[in-house]
């Protein structure tokens, strides 16, 4: 084939595949943070096998542990931290049910409905454009995983919320360092209102405090209001780092979470809707 | 048939790799960029139409692991894979050094028109506390160009080349 035939077929091709991905991305605006079907579908096809892959590493991992170091006390020790685990939220979350309820009884029952209701799981991969954004677990609807649920860590702070896509043993997770994340919280202390959102550096900001609000201040700690109808209230998030008036309206408040990037390889989903307990 | 099978192998190895990065640390995955080094690979083993449709798929796999707009890496590689075959049609790029120039340009092409998109999109900067990911070009055509010599080396040696 010539060269300038040849020159132009590719161009030709070029242009049509800029031109799919141009519809595909235009495609996602009318969806907002719906997924489409052709991103469910990659998702769907890859994220098992990376799920796959890290289970064949890890077993691999496992297997020499087990076989060549101290097999019977690395059970032990894997049983116990998993029951510490969810021990771990359960007293977190009852901590904070506490507050509220009113009798005994009523914290009786609900002590049985939240330990059955915390489903331990583990990262899988983290967002692939920007770290802070979201990561990929190893649950999915098999596990009873829905869109929504509360994600936390090993410690009961708040890590984020299930999103799309779902698959059948992989989810993913919105972190609340996403800057397209909200989250409704107040101030430990004084209970100052406002909303939180990621800033995609690691930190939040605690937006819609006013300038003249007087009653929060630096090293507060922040903590889930419930207001939102996705985060029971009283998760911890984090603490107040940097708050500075501005010109306009609003402080500039910066929160850095509890949950710890370089930790968070074990993370709890609330299967439940803890909104309904607390 | 042959061809299919050895672009497969590379993707699903580049997958691979990508997920043990993404275990082992996440700053591996900033500063080393797998899936483009097999779009590289082929394209300047193949053409600029292959390189273009290879790097469409590899970007959209990467993609699908992240939260935000479906298509925006999809896009970039997709030009990386069509300057790769077309400029390696033009210039030969396979000695060492001249391969990892070839390399550093393109990857740094690709990480322009990803951020551009990116920042376009998601008015944010990239960086995003992440500064490792500006030394994504130099670290990925280092080790890329003393990976694709070692594969053209062992291709040579190869009974079945």
């Amino acid at each position: 084939m010539p060269l300038f035939l040849r020159e132009k077929k590719s161009l030709t091709v070029l242009i049509a595949l800029i031109f799919f991905h141009l519809i595909l991305i235009s495609i996602q605006v009318p969806l907002g943070n719906e997924q489409s079907y052709f991103e469910k579908g990659f998702f769907s096809v890859f994220s098992p096998v990376q799920h796959g892959i890290l289970s064949f590493f890890g077993s691999i991992g496992k297997l020499w542990k087990n076989y060549f170091y101290f097999r019977n006390v690395q059970t032990q020790n894997q049983r116990m931290r998993e029951e510490m685990f969810l021990l771990r939220q359960e007293n977190n979350l009852l901590r904070n049910a506490l507050q509220k309820l009113k009798s005994e009884k009523e914290v009786e029952e609900n002590i049985s409905k939240i330990y059955q209701n915390i489903l331990p799981a583990q990262v899988i991969g983290l967002d692939a454009s920007n770290l802070y954004k979201s990561a990929t677990i190893n649950k999915g609807s098999l596990d009873g995983i829905k869109k929504n649920m509360v994600v936390l860590d090993k410690d009961g702070n708040l890590v984020g919320r299930i999103v799309g896509p779902i698959t059948l043993k992989e989810a993913r997770v919105q972190l609340i360092t996403d800057s397209e994340s909200g989250v409704g919280v107040f101030s430990q202390i004084n209970k100052v209102m406002g909303v939180l959102s990621g800033d995609a550096n690691g930190l939040c900001s605690f937006n819609y405090v006013l300038v003249t609000e007087q009653g929060i201040s630096d090293g507060e700690e922040v903590v889930t209001s419930g207001y939102d109808g996705i985060y029971p209230p009283r998760i911890k998030i984090g603490k107040i780092i940097l708050m500075e008036d501005t010109t306009s309206l609003h402080k500039e408040i910066k929160v850095e979470p509890y949950f710890d990037f370089r930790y968070l390889d074990r993370l709890a989903v609330i299967t439940t809707d803890l909104i309904d307990i607390f | 048939m042959k061809d299919f099978i050895r672009v497969s192998v590379g993707v699903i190895i580049a997958f691979i790799i990508y997920t043990i990065f993404n275990k082992i640390s996440a700053s591996l995955l900033q500063l080393f960029n797998v899936f483009s080094l097999v779009v590289i690979y082929f394209a300047v083993e193949k053409d600029e139409i292959f390189g273009a449709c290879l790097g469409g798929f590899c970007g959209l796999i990467h993609d699908s692991f992240s939260l935000g707009v479906f298509g925006v890496a999809g896009l970039a590689k997709t030009i990386t894979g069509f300057l790769a075959g077309y400029i390696s049609k033009k210039i030969d790029v396979l000695p060492v050094l001249r391969n990892f120039v070839f390399i550093f340009i393109l990857i740094s092409i690709e990480f322009i028109l990803w951020a551009l998109f990116y920042s376009f999109i998601f008015s944010q900067s990239i960086t995003g506390g992440r500064k490792l990911i500006y030394f994504q070009p130099l670290s990925t055509a280092l080790v890329g160009s003393v990976l694709f010599l070692l594969l053209r080396r062992i291709k040579k040696e190869s009974p079945l080349s």
